[in-house]
């Protein structure tokens, strides 16, 4: 037996589904965390960590790998959310910018304001529901959103009601402050 | 019929697969249902609006380049817990990779109707078969006859006396920079029994959403009994505990182990039947059921399986006996595992060269 040359295929074989899995679900992952976190570049900071994450415990051939790459995108970038105090100053670094290049620079003040104000709440919520919500709306249908979290498809609707209630709130009692 | 639940009205809302049958009739004469579906509805689209982000702009090519670089680790499944450190996570891998994932091939892989090795031979594992091999453990109940009692001593006749009598292999090539400080681990000898199960196995397959291959007649209810060690060590370099807990050991430089080799008696079936079964199992790879089909005389041979992304394997002479010599990719490791004459198992293991553990072993 070759042992050397099975080492190199089977390593070759485990690259190239790696690479496969990585083109196929990139700009997925990094939709959860822009999502979550309204800034593409640390979107794709999460998003990479993710894959790096996930390269070094599984095999890219593995069938649950879409739904752990999802559910962990979803995870990380809620967790970011909550180190609040980095993501404050990368805010007012990130409207400052975007102010540079609008036409209207009240509209795009309020737009950020409003952008951070919903990720503070998103913050706040119960992990479930609130990984649910930026699954869901960063575009995954109900059976990946449900096998990403490992529940029946019937539970997606709930927790998605469950976030969109408590986040209305959120919004509501941050406003009124 | 009761009203719809919120969770199903929100469904409602945005898959359209949720949008018929008895729900969708309901919702259309139920005004109260109604009521409560506009004000989700609403609800979910000023979220949505709150949530509208414009679309990340990404280039994959880069992307995946950047991640290519990073550095690999060894896979979760060969680490021992004890020995997790955010330092130096590779040190024990070798060892870890070579006592677990070993034990756990040869007893379910090999389960003659009395299995006692008295050679090694390396075979490729990939993350995938280990996975799958991991799973095995979910097919049946284990009962422990005896536990595996773990002591660390201070000296070699304290060792001994735990052990069962076996005296700690003396290492007369220690590389220079190796610890003088050593200790000494000792293992009482340990038996279990694992029971198969036809329904456990189906659940647990049904549960990760795999289809088993039909258990062969005679393996529902039979029993494997694996005895391994008594085994001692020889430790060099700091086992103290840090203050965080017992996690966070400091990792010693270099391990020489030697163990009674394991033994494996089965009830019912025959290792062929075993084998095929297990080699036809999903996530099992072509190229570690060729490796294993392609060992001459499986009643003697201990299989080490080399976790292939990882470390590299070579067969190696100790003393007239095969030997299988490890190094990981990462050339921050070296070991060899070989059953000397006497019929032991030994490995020694650690942060040193292939070379010089290959040395240490052949001047034991």
């Amino acid at each position: 037996m070759n042992l050397e040359a099975h080492r190199m295929s089977i390593i070759r074989s485990e690259d190239q589904a790696f690479e496969a899995l990585f083109t196929s679900e990139y700009a997925r992952v990094v939709g959860i965390a822009n999502r979550v976190l309204a800034d593409p570049d640390e979107a794709e900071d999460v998003a990479q960590e993710v894959f790096v994450d996930f390269h070094r415990l599984h095999s890219a051939t593995a069938q649950y790998a879409p739904a752990w790459l999802h559910r962990a995108a979803a995870h990380a970038s809620l967790n970011r959310l909550r180190g609040a105090r980095r993501r404050q100053k990368r805010e007012v670094a990130q409207a400052l910018e975007e102010g540079d290049k609008t036409v209207d620079p009240q509209r795009h003040l309020e737009v950020s304001e409003d952008r951070r104000m919903v990720r503070a709440a998103l913050g706040r919520l119960a992990p479930k529901p609130a990984a649910a919500l930026a699954m869901r709306s960063s575009g995954l249908s109900y059976a990946e959103v449900a096998q990403a979290l490992g529940i029946g498809i019937g539970q997606v609707g709930t927790l998605l009601r469950r976030a969109e209630s408590a986040l209305r709130k959120e919004v509501i009692r941050g406003t009124s402050n | 019929m009761a009203h719809l639940t919120d969770g199903t009205l929100r469904r409602m809302v945005d898959d359209p697969d949720a949008r018929a049958g008895a729900d969708a009739g309901h919702l259309d004469g139920c005004m109260d249902c109604k009521a409560r579906f506009e004000r989700i509805s609403d609800d979910a689209r000023s979220i949505a609006t709150l949530l509208a982000i414009p679309d990340a702009r990404i280039d994959v090519s880069r992307a995946f380049a950047q991640v290519s670089r990073a550095p690999r680790s060894q896979p979760a499944l060969v680490r021992l817990p004890v020995f997790r450190s955010p330092v130096r996570p590779i040190r024990l891998a070798l060892v870890a990779a070579v006592m677990v994932a070993a034990l756990t091939l040869v007893a379910f892989a090999w389960a003659g109707l009395f299995y006692k090795p008295s050679t090694v031979v390396a075979v490729p594992v990939t993350v995938a078969d280990m996975q799958a091999l991991s799973q095995l453990a979910n097919y049946g109940t284990v009962t422990w006859t005896q536990q595996p009692n773990l002591q660390v001593a201070t000296s070699a006749a304290d060792a001994s006396a735990a052990a069962g009598g076996i005296t700690p292999p003396v290492a007369h090539n220690v590389p220079s920079g190796i610890s003088t400080t050593i200790s000494y681990g000792a293992m009482s000898q340990a038996v279990a029994t694992f029971t198969f199960s036809a329904a456990k196995a189906q659940a647990a397959a049904a549960a990760s959403g795999q289809t088993l291959p039909a258990l062969p007649a005679g393996v529902d209810g039979s029993t494997l009994t694996v005895t391994v060690g008594p085994a001692v060590g020889e430790i060099y370099g700091e086992m103290s505990q840090q203050s965080s807990g017992p996690n966070n050991i400091n990792l010693p430089q270099l391990v020489i182990a030697k163990s009674a080799a394991p033994t494996v008696a089965s009830t019912q079936v025959s290792a062929q039947t075993l084998e095929n079964y297990i080699l036809s199992l999903p996530g099992i790879s072509p190229d570690l059921a060729n490796a294993v089909r392609a060992v001459k005389d499986p009643s003697t041979t201990l299989l080490i399986p080399v976790p292939v992304q990882y470390a590299s394997a070579t067969q190696v002479d100790i003393n007239g006996q095969n030997g299988v010599a490890l190094g990981d990719n990462t050339g921050l490791g070296g070991g060899v595992v070989w059953i000397g004459k006497d019929g032991y198992v030994y490995v020694v293991a650690g942060s040193i060269k292939q070379g010089d553990a290959v040395n240490i072993a052949r001047n034991l």
